[in-house]
């Protein structure tokens, strides 16, 4: 019986291969669908669960963890440095480091923080050692620098109008080992040196030649706005000096500037002298325990010691100047976002994979009846009908079964390549595999195809074989 | 090796006034060979399908020995005629992608009953009907070659009735002929009864009694004298 089926779908080889097509894209579909999304919760999970509490100042819950959990750098208001200062000396707490960003090197992230968060939050370095100098960076897993390269900054990145920083420079003396994060996209350098390197009052201006460029690029809605909430102090700074007739405005800024710009604290008075030149003291030690002149900053990353501590400070960090935020209560909310996209393009997956079991239907009642002839010599010379019911049966099964199959493992390479161009861009890696779900999904479909099969099965097998063979 | 007898048979089909079919009474003995002869619409194939047990019997008797085919389900008849009817018909109906070995044991194997003895024979009747290469497809062969692989299929589990339907019609004279001497050969070494319907006048005189149809009765009942019951 199996020859008799292979040796018939050997000659309908063409329509055969036509219907696991079918198939095949339509599962592929749904199946990619599935993986791509739950990839990117339990990928965006795994990236924030380092991450315990994150503080900000108030504002956008969604942007804060965007921002420092996701890298995805906007402008953040920024939360007084005196809380770093209270958190870091808070028993509760294992480690608080700050997180400042702004800054982009080749369209890496440069992120300012502490060593604390480094060796809290990876596994180790793969090469070199962290760093200690206010002069040296730490790459993070995937970022395609070596050792010693060179990094000078870039204001923005290069996409959004960004200049480069004209003085400093910074030398990579480690790697660190991958994590699964966007951090391993990152490029780490002691907040100190980002301080310096932005570190200034409104009335010093970065003297850079672009200056009113990047005000032009980067600062006209907020002209129009007339109002600088998510802007960064540079901007204003700029905007003062560059634009002298637009005083009245910059002043204005400057005001808001000093209380969300980015590196607008209180510096110490060599910081100041520095801050002229826009410039870092690469040889400088670094200090990572911060007084009360700590700059303003756009977040805080925070270790509680128990979960209860975490609690606790949540509670304390989400009044008045400063919100704390669970980053997964955060992506809690964006799953549901995600789902509802999931739910469209499941519909849409859903109304493909309807079409094509309609499809199916046409083509194999077609199919049946230009093979009444075959199927009425069959039981004419004596094959029982339930031996004919199981050979149309086996046969359409077979073809959908197959492209059900080769469907999964296209969805599968197709969520696989999502996910690498995801990682690519992202740094976050996001884990694509069949669960026990998907089998029940595979489960469901081939029984679909069971049932599907057997109507053609059914007609066939309903016919008499004189009249089958009159046809 | 069955005897037939039809009582009071009458094929109707629906929108039709007048039966397509109707019999009285019409006896075969066991193992006597006759032919069927009657123009297009006289309801010859109509009384193939009936002896055959390929239609549904709804008024009548249609005994083959003591079997009553009116009294099977269709399941049924398809396991008797399976077993007792051995069929060869003008379109062969075999199947291609298959070698002439396969073709000849696929109903066999369909309703599970081929075993080495089974398939020894295939090889056999292979023999028989003079045919050389039973791994040949079936899609390469001439077509007096086919229906000699159609012949063996026929004969495969000893039948005691073969049933052929213009058996020679889509042949040319030489095959034609071929295939009517290897219809009654057969027919005679295993003691079969035979009933073939035909056009052919040289097939149809070689067979000891021809049954004239038309309009579904029949007309005329001969012996032919060649070879006797």
């Amino acid at each position: 019986m199996i020859r008799f089926i292979l040796a018939d779908l050997r000659r309908l080889w063409l329509g055969g291969a036509v219907v696991i097509l079918l198939v095949a894209l339509a599962t592929a579909l749904g199946v990619a669908v599935t993986l791509q999304e739950r990839s990117l919760r339990l990928g965006s999970a795994r990236a924030a669960d380092k991450f315990d509490l994150v503080v900000g100042a108030p504002g956008s819950e969604t942007q804060l963890i965007l921002s420092s959990i996701f890298l995805q750098a906007a402008p953040l208001p920024l939360v007084e440095g005196s809380v770093l200062t209270k958190l870091a000396a808070d028993p509760r707490v294992s480690w608080a480091a700050p997180v400042g960003f702004g800054d982009s090197f080749a369209g890496y992230p440069i992120i300012g923080t502490t060593t604390s968060l480094i060796s809290g939050t990876t596994t180790g370095f793969s090469e070199g050692k962290m760093f200690a100098l206010e002069g040296e960076a730490v790459l993070g897993a995937a970022v395609d620098l070596s050792i010693g390269a060179e990094i000078k900054p870039m204001h923005g990145t290069a996409e959004t109008g960004g200049h480069t920083h004209a003085g400093p420079a910074y030398k990579v003396v480690g790697k660190l080992q991958p994590t699964g994060t966007p951090w391993d996209r990152a490029i780490l350098v002691p907040i100190q040196a980002v301080w310096h390197v932005h570190g200034l009052g409104a009335d010093h201006g970065h003297h850079e030649e672009h200056e009113g460029e990047h005000h032009d690029a980067d600062g006209h809605d907020h002209s129009a706005e007339g109002e600088a909430h998510h802007d960064d102090a540079d901007v204003h700074a700029e905007g003062a000096s560059g634009h002298p007739d637009t005083a009245a405005h910059a002043q204005e800024a400057q005001q808001q500037g000093q209380k969300y710009a980015f590196a607008l604290g209180a510096a110490s008075s060599k910081h100041v002298e520095e801050d002229h030149h826009g410039s870092i003291d690469a040889d400088t030690p670094i200090v990572e325990t911060f007084g009360a002149s700590t700059p303003g900053l756009p977040a805080i990353l925070v270790k509680p010691k128990t979960i209860a501590d975490a609690y606790r400070l949540r509670q304390e960090y989400r009044s008045g100047s400063t919100l704390g935020v669970f980053p997964g209560e955060v992506l809690t909310g964006l799953y549901a976002t995600l789902g509802d996209a999931k739910m469209v393009l499941s519909a849409v997956a859903a109304g493909s994979q309807g079409l094509v079991a309609a499809a199916l239907v046409l083509v194999t009642v077609i199919h049946v009846g230009q093979r009444r002839r075959q199927i009425g010599a069959l039981r004419a010379f004596g094959a029982p009908r339930s031996s004919v019911f199981l050979i149309v049966w086996l046969e359409l099964f077979l073809l959908v079964a197959l492209g059900v199959g080769i469907g999964f493992l296209v969805g599968l390479g197709a969520a696989h390549v999502g996910a690498q161009m995801f990682t690519a861009k992202s740094g976050v890696i996001l884990p694509v595999g069949f669960t026990r779900e998907d089998g029940r999904l595979a489960l469901i479909l081939l029984g679909f195809a069971g049932v599907l099969a057997a109507v053609p099965a059914l007609l066939a097998y309903r016919q008499s074989p004189a009249q089958a063979l009159r046809a | 090796m069955l005897p037939l007898k039809i009582e009071n048979l009458a094929v109707t089909f629906p929108g039709l006034v007048a039966p397509v079919l109707s019999i009285g009474t019409l006896e075969i003995s066991a193992g006597s060979h006759v032919a069927l002869t009657g123009g297009s619409g006289s309801g010859k194939s109509t009384l193939i399908n009936i002896i055959a047990g390929l239609e549904r019997i709804r008024a009548g008797k249609v005994l083959w020995g003591s079997q009553n085919l009116a009294d099977l389900s269709e399941g049924r008849r398809d396991r008797w005629r399976a077993e007792n009817i051995g069929l060869v018909m003008q379109d062969f109906h075999l199947f291609p992608g298959l070698s002439a070995l396969e073709n000849i044991l696929l109903p066999a194997r369909l309703s599970r009953v081929a075993n080495a003895e089974l398939v020894k024979r295939a090889h056999a009747l292979f023999e028989t009907v003079g045919l050389k290469r039973p791994e040949q497809h079936i899609e390469t062969m001439s077509r007096g070659e086919m229906q000699r692989v159609a012949i063996a299929r026929a004969l495969l589990r000893k039948p005691g009735v073969i049933i052929a339907d213009e058996p020679t019609a889509s042949l040319d004279l030489e095959s034609g002929e071929a295939v009517g001497d290897l219809l009654l050969s057969v027919a005679a070494d295993a003691g079969s009864t035979l009933i073939i319907a035909s056009h052919d006048q040289r097939l149809v005189e070689r067979l000891g009694r021809r049954l004239s149809l038309k309009s579904g009765r029949i007309i005329g009942d001969v012996p032919t004298g060649e070879i006797a019951a």
